[in-house]
């Protein structure tokens, strides 16, 4: 095939292509066996790849079409006035927060005065609820033949009527018939009464017997000392409180009388605080009752827009449906329906126009109320007597200045709003990136905002970084440096097994056990300096951070074991030649020379935390919701969703292609490039510590 | 070679026996002559795996003040001998001492009592690859002191200046001693490492072939700051190189598997050496 000039290549192998140095054995088109077996893994490199972008490109484009929908969304909700609605919606929900604290520090201030006998209440219904949930089985025996015994004494008592009433000479047959009855009840409620008799010192047995045990009075540690006298009443209570006793035990009516009277007393005392708060929820009916007439206005407004975004479809389906039947009355009748549908776009001008009328009503509403509020506020009893008050009626004047800024916001926002301005594209990529609220499958309208569960991740990633740095820095310079031989076989290994522990196990054990366990011992009274304690939540960041914080173990560890390694055993020689010791060598010349190697651990480790999924969704707490950051440090005791959870929690559960299934995607989106940005940068400093 | 078994001594270095130097003695106790030997080495075998002698019946005795020259062909033990001065083998768990004991400035140093990290502070060492902290100039010699807890600023300060320039190297790094010290030439790391060991202010510095990693020009450098140096340290060199050994030492052992041959005065050794075998290795014949 090739051409062979005669003159140049005399011999007669030229003629076959590669001449003498043609390559032996079997080939197709000049390729042999070893071009094959190369391409075979040269193929199944590339394959790897290509599915890679695969991913990448699909992830890509179902991310990024939210955009366009997203925007389409936020469209319709300035379109529709929601988005004016929601500055009102603003000023309710600031104004809520005051009130509710205000309201709670009432309620403390109130029930503190009789908090002794209220806790002694409660030690009491705990006591009786506990007693009664393990005898219950007598007790139910006991009830139910009680009911009965009850039930034959009523029928016996109405018999008895009812014989007293009939003249003997009239109706023989029927005395004699109720004579009968009379005495078979009779007969039953002997046969009852034996039986209620046997059962009521059973009860008491049994109840004698939870009584004895210790663990019954178990709330009755530090904070509750019961005196004998008081343990001993509560057992008379207890004990007495078989099911038909009428009224209470003495000591516990008169419990109840004290703090009754107390709460009495403290609320003429505090008639004051009350007024105030009663009057703080009074300023803000007129606001109230604006905003749900405003939002009826924006619904209708919006439910219009969506009835046209959607018309074409429908009338396109109905379409469809005509051509299909048979039936020629059916297809007219879809036919005219079809044409009904409107395709015309609402009048968004006319049906906002109640919500610009409203401005000044508002205006001046808003007026009166800010300040109405801001004098009541300052009504607001200065000092309170519990710690809870006090607290709560800071908070309350924090919101009042939050409300009042919220309000001066919402007045300019308003006068400036125009339901038919441009929302730009940016605007959407913005309300996605830094919105404030992620609510799906609302009646009013669906926020994608990323900021809860970015947060959300970021603590809890951060708080697992923090512990687990630490740890599985010193284990790596404890098993490379110090550790004898023996030693590194066995906690190397160790330690590298804890990657093997499938995580929904670790999130059971997260839920269960450390929970629990944080709870309890936040519940410890010398431990409450510590931020964040006495925790009230069992699954909180601060759980899921410690259990990623373990997660993380493995990978740090490892990686900082590397760069420990990769530190030339010359530099401890030396140092140690200096006379400096194992520890000193450790500290000073092997560590801060690993350092970037550790770092990029510590990196690795994160790029680990922030993509863990199981351990957050079961621990979190998933809540969505910014976490408060005005408690400091103490921030981390609340509970917060994250951008892994959520996406595992709803992706399930929602149409594909929706807008709320495309705000998933996205969210993965922004998961894929923290990862890439991590490791790209983990990458980076390890080619510089290479280098040294 | 079994002939050769006869250790030649110069009148000088013949050991007795000491049999109280097995006490532990400190240095203010040690008589005055006692100093002059800062090194004595009686009847050593020492052994990487515990069984099998690397070092055989080894003996002798290095005088203060000068530099002692260590040769013999690859293998032969001599950086293992060294080692054992300042107890560096100490890092590999299974070697350790068979037979024998070595005394530094009158203390038994493999005694019980002798924590190795003191020893390390008065027996300074400078290997053959320079190695340098990743750390400035400044804290690479400033490092031994640091680390026996002197933080005072100008203490520092003063000793850098007199270690770099005891080991001539201030002149060329005085404007830069924040500078990282692994930015320098090979020849000025090496010269850094021997700063940074005469910043602790050792009696002794061991010296393992220094040179052999470096250029002829930087050779010629280091070996005058050897003989610079010998009039405040004992010095003992492990050197491949014979005419190094001619040019910076006083004294010279010759070292062949494992044991030690001759030991003599440079200028005897290599003019009328007293055994064949050194006499073959120095003038080429093996090694
Ligand atoms: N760390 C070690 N473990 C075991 N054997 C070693 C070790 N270092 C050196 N050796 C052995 O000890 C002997 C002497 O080595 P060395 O003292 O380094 O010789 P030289 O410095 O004279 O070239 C050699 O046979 C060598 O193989
Ligand atoms: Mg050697």
């Amino acid at each position: 095939m090739s051409q062979s000039d005669p003159s140049s290549t005399p011999s007669a192998d030229s003629k076959i292509r590669g001449g003498q140095f043609r390559k032996k054995g079997f080939t197709v088109f000049g390729l042999d066996l070893q071009d094959f077996i190369r391409f075979f893994f040269s193929g199944n490199a590339s394959l790897a790849i290509v599915i890679l972008v695969l991913i990448c490109v699909f992830l890509a484009r179902e991310a990024l079409l939210f955009f366009p929908d997203h925007h389409q969304g936020l469209k319709a909700y300035r379109k529709s006035g929601q988005e004016f609605v929601d500055f009102v919606g603003d000023e309710v929900n600031d104004f809520t927060i005051l009130y509710s604290n205000a309201n709670v520090a009432y309620y403390a201030e109130l029930n503190q005065t009789s908090l002794e006998q209220d806790n002694l209440l409660a030690a009491y219904r705990a006591v009786q609820s506990l007693v009664k949930n393990e005898t219950s089985r007598v007790r139910d025996r006991l009830e139910d033949h009680l009911d009965d015994l009850e039930d034959v004494v009523d029928d016996l008592e109405e018999a008895e009527e009812d014989l007293a009433k009939l003249d003997p000479a009239v109706d023989g047959e029927k005395i004699a018939e109720l004579k009968k009855e009379i005495s078979e009840l009779n007969a039953e409620k002997q046969q009852l009464e034996p039986v209620i008799a046997e059962l009521r010192p059973e009860l008491r047995k049994a109840s004698e017997t939870i009584l004895n045990n210790s663990l019954t009075w178990k709330f009755d540690d530090a904070s509750l000392k019961l005196s004998e006298e008081q343990r001993e009443k509560f057992r008379e209570a207890v004990l007495r409180d078989e099911p038909d006793a009428q009224g209470d035990h003495p000591y516990v009516a008169e419990l109840k009388k004290i703090s009754a009277g107390k709460k009495a007393a403290a609320a003429e005392q505090l008639v004051d605080f009350k007024a105030t708060v009663t009057a703080l929820r009074d300023a803000a009916k007129p606001l109230k009752s604006l905003h749900s007439k405003l939002k009826r206005v924006a619904s209708e407004a919006k439910r219009e827009s969506e009835k046209f975004d959607t018309a074409p479809g429908r009338r396109a389906a109905l379409l469809e449906g005509a051509a299909k039947t048979s039936d020629p009355e059916e297809k007219a009748r879809k036919i005219k329906m079809a044409e009904a549908v409107m395709i015309k776009e609402p009048d968004f001008a006319t049906l906002t126009q109640p919500l610009y009328a409203a401005i000044p009503e508002h205006k001046a509403i808003a007026e009166k109320m800010r300040t109405e509020v801001a004098a009541l506020v300052k009504q607001l009893p200065e000092k309170a007597s519990t710690q809870g008050a006090r607290e709560r009626l800071k908070h309350a004047r924090k919101a009042e200045r939050t409300f009042d800024s919220t309000v001066s916001a919402s007045l300019k926002k308003m006068d400036k709003w125009n339901h038919d301005k441009r929302y730009s594209v940016i605007g959407s990529v913005t309300a996605f990136i830094f919105g404030k609220d992620w609510v799906t499958n609302s009646s009013w309208h669906d926020f994608y905002g990323l900021l809860p569960l970015f947060t959300g991740s970021l603590m809890i990633s951060i708080i697992a970084l923090v512990v687990a740095v630490p740890f599985a820095v010193s284990a790596a310079i404890y098993v490379n440096q110090l550790a004898p031989v023996h030693e590194q076989n066995l906690v190397k290994p160790a330690i590298e097994f804890i990657e093997a522990i499938p995580s929904v196990v670790l999130g059971f054990f997260g839920i269960f056990v450390l929970g629990t366990m944080l709870r309890n011992v936040s519940q410890v009274e010398w431990l409450s300096w510590v931020p964040g304690f006495p925790m009230s939540e069992r699954l909180t960041i601060l759980n899921a951070g410690l259990l990623l914080a373990f997660m993380a173990v493995p990978t740090i560890f490892t990686l900082a074991e590397d760069a420990l390694n990769n530190v030339p055993g010359a530099f401890s020689e030396n140092s140690l030649a200096l006379g400096a010791s194992k520890l000193q060598t450790v500290l000073q010349v092997v560590f801060p020379t690993a350092m970037s190697g550790i770092i990029a651990a510590a990196l690795l480790g994160f790029g680990r935390i922030i993509g863990e999924t199981m351990v957050v969704l079961l621990v979190a707490g998933n809540k969505i919701k910014i976490p408060d950051f005005s408690e400091g440090l103490g921030v981390i005791a609340q509970p917060a969703h994250t951008m892994t959870g959520i996406i595992a929690q709803e992706l399930g559960e929602v149409d594909n292609g929706s807008l709320h299934w495309r705000a998933l995607f996205m969210v993965g989106m922004v998961l894929f490039f923290i990862s890439l940005a991590v490791n790209y940068g983990a990458q980076k400093i390890l080619i510089r510590f290479q280098k040294v | 070679m079994s002939s050769s078994k006869v250790l030649m001594p110069t009148e000088e270095n013949i050991s007795p026996p000491a049999p109280e130097s097995s006490a532990v003695t400190s240095s203010h106790e040690s008589s005055q002559e006692e100093t002059e030997k800062v090194i004595k080495v009686n009847d050593l075998n020492f052994a990487y795996d515990g069984k099998k002698d690397v070092l055989r019946d080894i003996s002798l005795e290095i005088q203060g003040g000068e530099v002692t020259a260590f040769i013999g062909p690859s293998g032969c033990g001599k950086s293992t001998l060294l080692r054992c001065f300042n107890r560096m083998n100490d890092l590999i768990p299974t070697a350790s001492i068979t037979k024998g004991s070595i005394e530094i400035l009158g203390t038994d140093i493999y005694d019980q009592y002798v924590d190795e990290i003191e020893l390390r502070k008065h027996v300074g060492m400078v290997f053959q690859k320079y190695n340098p902290f990743p750390k400035s100039i400044y804290e690479n010699v400033a490092y031994g002191l640091r680390i026996q807890g002197i933080k005072d600023k100008a203490t520092l300060d003063q000793s850098v200046e007199e270690s770099l320039i005891g080991a001539g190297l201030w002149e060329e790094v005085k404007d830069r001693l924040d500078a990282s010290g692994l930015g320098l030439s090979g020849g000025q790391q090496q010269r850094l490492c021997i700063a940074r060991t005469i910043a602790v202010q050792p009696k002794i510095i061991l010296m393992d072939e220094p040179c052999s990693a470096l250029d002829p020009i930087s050779t010629a450098t280091v070996e005058d700051l050897i003989t610079q140096l010998k009039s405040k340290f004992t010095i003992v060199i492990v050197t491949h190189n014979m005419q190094q050994a001619t040019r910076v030492s006083d004294k010279t052992a010759f070292f062949y598997l494992g044991e030690l041959i001759e030991y003599d005065s440079t200028t005897r050794l290599f003019g009328s050496p007293a055994v064949k075998q050194t006499e073959d290795y120095i003038s080429g014949r093996f090694g």
